[in-house]
């Protein structure tokens, strides 16, 4: 830990160039938004494809709260956290009966009824139009990265402690069979509302830092291709365990920004590299890397 | 002595079929207590109503005092109901302690903003050990609970349910696949949990399990209650034998 906070604060020594240095806020990003989804779906085992609509509720709230209301920044980014782990909430409370994919299916569906919602509110939202001149809570993008890579230790620290508490029992008892977690006396659907809560509320924190960062907030953003590749992030590093995560989202930040030199193929080794990394890695790049220290030992 | 748990005329249907028809038991305290039957009887049907996995079409069911039906499986347990299932369900990719250490679930006081600090090994972690000692299974408590083999998978099984610390403990079928040692193991354990004070219902097809632990067994098929009686009566009565035990136990 004390390693990775060291090589983190010497990040932006070592890159210089603004445009590097835009990916490196982005990158802290990704990382609360792996997190926030590995709680739900690595830990808990629910299939949840509606993180895009936190993500985008803590953007949203967080900024008509700013723009049109004049609230200070950090009073609107709690109220917006605090709506997007409702909704999460009330999204676990309508969804309590459904598992695999029909949970999948039904947190998409929430997720393009919240693009819906973006896109056509106008008289709040703007839709298509967009909220232009949105302005990040530190001015410029070194302290940015600071300030969104030191939120996302202390939620990693904060998660950590949790699944080693009992209720990372209680969360990984659900995922594994939930029958047998209610012979426990485990109620599955409160600590499944819990899980979804938290995770969206830690999707909505990171949604509060993205508009001040790009400067406007479009929809698109927010579109449901988000969570699938925030789903990719979590399964690339290793769903289930704290730090896969947060690899995955380091790796797919930078890959598709390294792979910019291909052109029109980017894309498609991008996608081949997934491809390759679940077919031949199901556990995740931690799982590989442990099995792959096994067989040198 | 007292019943622990009563049910009076359940019944429960699947589509036509009728897996429990009337049934009315009375589980003494501090017994043990056999439901046996052929294939098909009803007999994890009914351990389901007893259970809340299941609520049942019509009938009552008290623990103690308490009416339990409507009361869902995870709220019983917190009134002292605990079970195994027949077809073994744990937490295969969890370790055995992290297994029994769920079953603590409802003893847990710690405040949830405290979850999220950091803290040594939690309350119960050295209860978690003893009950894994009591099954056996101690020096295998970092392993993953899918390696053991299907006995010590069985085994691993009670000691979770135990750890609800139950006041009645249902186990469905316990010895099923077990070979006689296994068999010898679970019955001294079974021996002890009731010694402990805690009432035993269990589902078995092993006859010699059955006649050496139980105090009373009750005998069904197609759903309805055949006999009651202690395990001398069961294989003295012709009615069993015929539908049932076959000339295996027929003096």
């Amino acid at each position: 830990m004390l390693v990775a906070i060291v090589i983190v604060a010497a990040l932006p020594w070592l890159i210089t160039t603004p445009y590097w240095r835009g990916i490196l806020v982005l990158c802290a990003m990704n990382v609360l938004l792996a997190l926030s989804l590995n709680l739900v779906m690595g830990y808990t085992g629910q299939l949840n494809l509606g993180q895009s609509a936190f993500f985008g509720i803590g953007a949203y709230v967080s900024t008509i709260l700013i723009k049109t209301y004049g609230w200070n920044f950090w009073l609107a980014a709690l109220v917006a956290v605090a709506a997007a782990g409702l909704v999460g909430v009330a999204l676990a409370a309508f969804a309590v009966r459904l598992r695999g994919h029909y949970l999948a299916i039904a947190s998409l569906g929430f997720a393009v009824i919240t693009y819906q919602v973006l896109l056509n509110w106008e008289s709040v939202t703007e839709g298509v139009r967009g909220i232009y001149g949105i302005l990040p809570p530190v001015s410029n993008t070194v302290g940015l990265f600071y300030l969104v890579a030191g939120i996302a230790f202390v939620i990693y620290a904060l998660l950590d402690n949790l699944v080693r508490s009992p209720v990372g029992d209680t969360l990984r008892a659900i995922r594994e069979d939930e029958i047998s977690a209610a012979s426990l006396g485990v109620n599955s659907a409160v600590w499944k509302a819990f899980a979804f809560g938290l995770g969206a509320a830690i999707a909505g924190l990171a949604g509060v830092f993205y508009p001040g960062f790009v400067g406007t907030l479009v929809p698109d953003a927010f579109g449901i291709i988000e969570s699938f590749t925030m789903m990719a992030m979590v399964i690339v590093g290793g769903m289930g365990t704290m730090i896969g995560p947060v690899i995955g989202a380091i790796v797919l930040t930078f890959l598709p920004e390294l792979l910019r030199g291909f052109g029109e193929l980017r894309l498609m080794i991008y996608g081949l590299a997934l491809t390759l990394v679940v077919l031949f890695m199901p556990g995740g790049m931690v799982q590989a890397w442990i099995a792959l220290k096994n067989r040198l030992a | 002595m007292t019943a622990l748990l009563r049910a009076e005329r359940l019944n429960k249907s699947f589509g036509g079929v009728r897996a429990v028809q009337n049934v009315s038991i009375a589980v003494p305290e501090g017994s043990i207590f056999a439901i046996i039957g052929p294939n098909g009887a009803g007999k994890s049907t009914l351990l389901n109503l007893l259970s809340g996995v299941y609520q049942p079409d019509s009938g009552s069911l008290f623990f103690k005092e308490t009416h339990v039906i409507g009361l869902r499986a995870h709220e019983r347990v917190r009134l002292g109901l605990a079970r195994t299932f027949q077809k073994i369900r744990l937490f295969k990719q969890l370790t055995l302690l992290e297994n029994v250490l769920a079953g603590f679930h409802i003893h847990q006081d710690l405040p949830l903003w405290k979850c999220f600090l950091p803290a040594g090994v939690g309350r119960f972690h050295d209860e978690a050990h003893e009950l894994l000692a009591f099954v056996g299974l101690d020096a295998r408590a970092r392993d993953r609970a899918g390696a053991l083999p299907y006995g010590q998978q069985r085994m691993l099984e009670i000691a979770r349910a135990l750890a609800t610390r139950p006041k009645l403990f249902m186990l469905d079928e316990p010895a099923a696949g077990l070979n006689a040692a296994e068999v010898d193991f679970l019955l001294k354990r079974l021996e002890n949990i009731n010694k402990r004070s805690v009432t035993v219902v269990v589902i078995e097809h092993n006859m010699d399990l059955v006649m050496n632990v139980a105090q009373r067994v009750f005998v069904m098929d197609h759903g309805v209650p055949l006999f009651e009686g202690t395990p001398r009566e069961v294989q003295a009565n012709p009615q069993v034998i015929a539908a049932y035990l076959g000339g295996e136990f027929a003096a």
